[in-house]
């Protein structure tokens, strides 16, 4: 015997199970994230994150050839982002999102990443959504890996 | 901390600290000290937090002085040409300024290293010209920075031989290199001059390897400048990096620690002002007191592990201020035979941390080696 709450939950589950296979079929090839990984397509997805974590590593530390392959000047002083976050250290990104004192805002951690380029670096800032900023979140965020999220802490 | 840096602690302890050995303790209280101390009464879960003791800048060399006198510490200015970095430039002036200022004066300057940033003849020559307004004597030891471009070539020119010793009032000063005897990384590699001392730049680079050493015919240079000197009367040893092993990779260390605990082990007062960290740091290893001066361009993080229990720490300071958190020093020798070293950091009074959110390792972390210089361009010639 169904009782009306039993009733409207699996309404409701199959409501959004038809949602999903209905995104999955609009959004991507009918076969997407249907069958189990396999070891090929893990080890494709690993190095598509490593190759913008080392993209991160270069512009963090001020390498030049990377700077222009991605279009960004980061700096105009000599000054890198690795020479006060030696490893990405004091970077916090897993205190993000949090006020930050010196923006005298809620920031995350795009936010903070282009407020010291344009503020110690003087460099010039850079489109939240490019490649340069997605790399060195990247690289910020796995020079981190194995710290705790504390977000929002100072 | 990581097993092996645990292993190597617990080893740097069992050789250096076995029981009944730390400085000469007649420590004595000074103005500063009486601050620390009110410090650490009115909080005291933030003194046990942070280990304040013993108090940092009170360096006992008793029987030192036959007069009173003071002398001034700057280093780590990390010079890039005048026209790339004028920030760096103006750091340097203001710091020869204040030193020029003293009253009653510094007998002298030691100049800590990292003149320069990458070593290039135009930045040890600004470094040379913003310190020529300074009138009193001047003794400089080399930083990795001002090395590796052409080994040594041109600071040795403007400063000659990069260890030395001298005599000053009833304290026998030296000043030592802890740079030029890395391991040869770039020959193999086919480096050019320019991507050595890059790779020598980047201080977290995995490249360079443990550069940082004293080297054993400067050991045994040491050993015998030593040898007619009284156990017991005071040694102050200027290095580049700290004589003890805090954070090897960052070079906060010197690899050959053990060895020269092996030289200064029979003297009783030795005090250590060393650069590189550009931090306040204190620390005691055998009979040797250390202490890490700040630098003039930037301050370094504290290191993610083995900053030493012993040292209070620096402030977390605003990255939208650089004149916050550099600075200068001058070492006090006074009447009373004390050696007091204060901190002249620019942008604030107060140096030391009063909350543990005060310090820049409140929010923990687990950091990475980095990753890219592994990669790039080494593996695809």
């Amino acid at each position: 015997m169904i009782n009306t709450s039993t009733f409207l939950c699996i309404l409701r589950r199959s409501t959004v199970a038809g949602a999903v296979v209905a995104a999955a079929v609009v959004v991507g090839p009918a076969s997407a994230n249907k069958d189990p990984v396999t070891p090929k397509q893990l080890k494709l997805y690993q190095e598509a994150f490593m190759e913008e974590v080392r993209k991160g590593d270069l512009l963090f530390h001020g390498d030049a050839a990377m700077a222009e392959q991605l279009g960004v000047k980061l700096s105009t002083t000599g000054w890198a982002c690795a020479m006060c976050h030696p490893m990405a250290s004091d970077t916090h990104p897993h205190a993000f999102p949090k006020f930050q004192q010196s923006m005298a805002k809620f920031a995350t951690l795009r936010d903070m990443i282009n407020w010291c380029i344009e503020k110690p670096n003087q460099g010039e800032k850079i489109d939240p959504e490019s490649e340069a900023m997605k790399a060195l979140e990247a690289y910020i965020t796995w020079s981190n890996t194995g710290s705790v999220l504390v977000p929002g802490k100072y | 901390m990581s097993d092996e840096l645990d292993r190597i602690r617990r080893e740097m302890h069992a050789v250096l600290q076995p029981p009944g050995v730390r400085p000469d303790d007649s420590l004595q209280i000074t103005r500063r000290t009486f601050i620390h101390r009110s410090l650490l009464f009115g909080a005291a879960s933030v003194g046990q937090t942070f280990a304040w003791w013993p108090l940092l800048n009170t360096i006992d060399v008793a029987h030192a002085a036959e007069a009173p006198f003071k002398f001034a510490w700057i280093s780590d200015t990390h010079l890039y040409e005048r026209s790339l970095n004028t920030r760096f430039v103006d750091k340097v002036v203001r710091a020869v300024q204040e030193v020029q200022a003293m009253d009653p004066p510094a007998d002298f300057l030691i100049f800590g290293g990292d003149l320069a940033q990458l070593g290039k003849i135009e930045e040890l020559e600004l470094g040379v010209e913003l310190l020529k307004d300074l009138k009193i004597k001047k003794y400089y030891i080399p930083g990795e920075h001002d090395w590796y471009l052409d080994m040594g070539k041109k600071w040795g020119e403007l400063f000659g031989q990069p260890n030395w010793t001298f005599d000053h009032k009833g304290v026998r000063f030296i000043g030592l290199d802890t740079v030029s005897r890395g391991p040869d990384y770039w020959t193999a590699k086919k480096m050019t001059p320019e991507e050595r001392m890059g790779h020598m730049a980047t201080l977290d680079g995995t490249v360079a390897g443990a550069w940082a050493g004293v080297g054993r015919e400067q050991l045994d240079w040491m050993q015998k400048t030593l040898a007619e000197w009284d156990k017991s009367k005071p040694i102050v040893i200027f290095s580049h990096n700290p004589l003890y092993e805090y954070y090897p990779p960052w070079n906060f260390w010197v690899r050959d620690w053990r060895e020269v605990n092996d030289v200064l082990k029979p003297y009783t007062k030795v005090t250590n002002i060393h650069g590189h960290v550009h931090q306040v740091l204190y620390n005691e290893i055998g009979s040797m007191r250390s202490i890490g001066m700040l630098a003039t361009s930037w301050p370094w993080p504290y290191a993610p592990e083995g900053v030493p229990k012993l040292t209070k720490p620096m402030i977390r300071v605003d990255p939208g201020d650089p004149f916050d958190g550099v600075g200068w020093e001058t070492v006090n020798v006074n009447a009373d035979d004390k050696v007091d070293v204060e901190y002249i950091m620019w942008g604030r009074k107060e140096v030391f941390v009063r909350s543990p959110e005060d310090h820049d390792k409140s929010i923990e972390e687990v950091i990475q080696p980095r990753i890219a210089d592994r990669q790039y361009p080494w593996e695809n010639p």
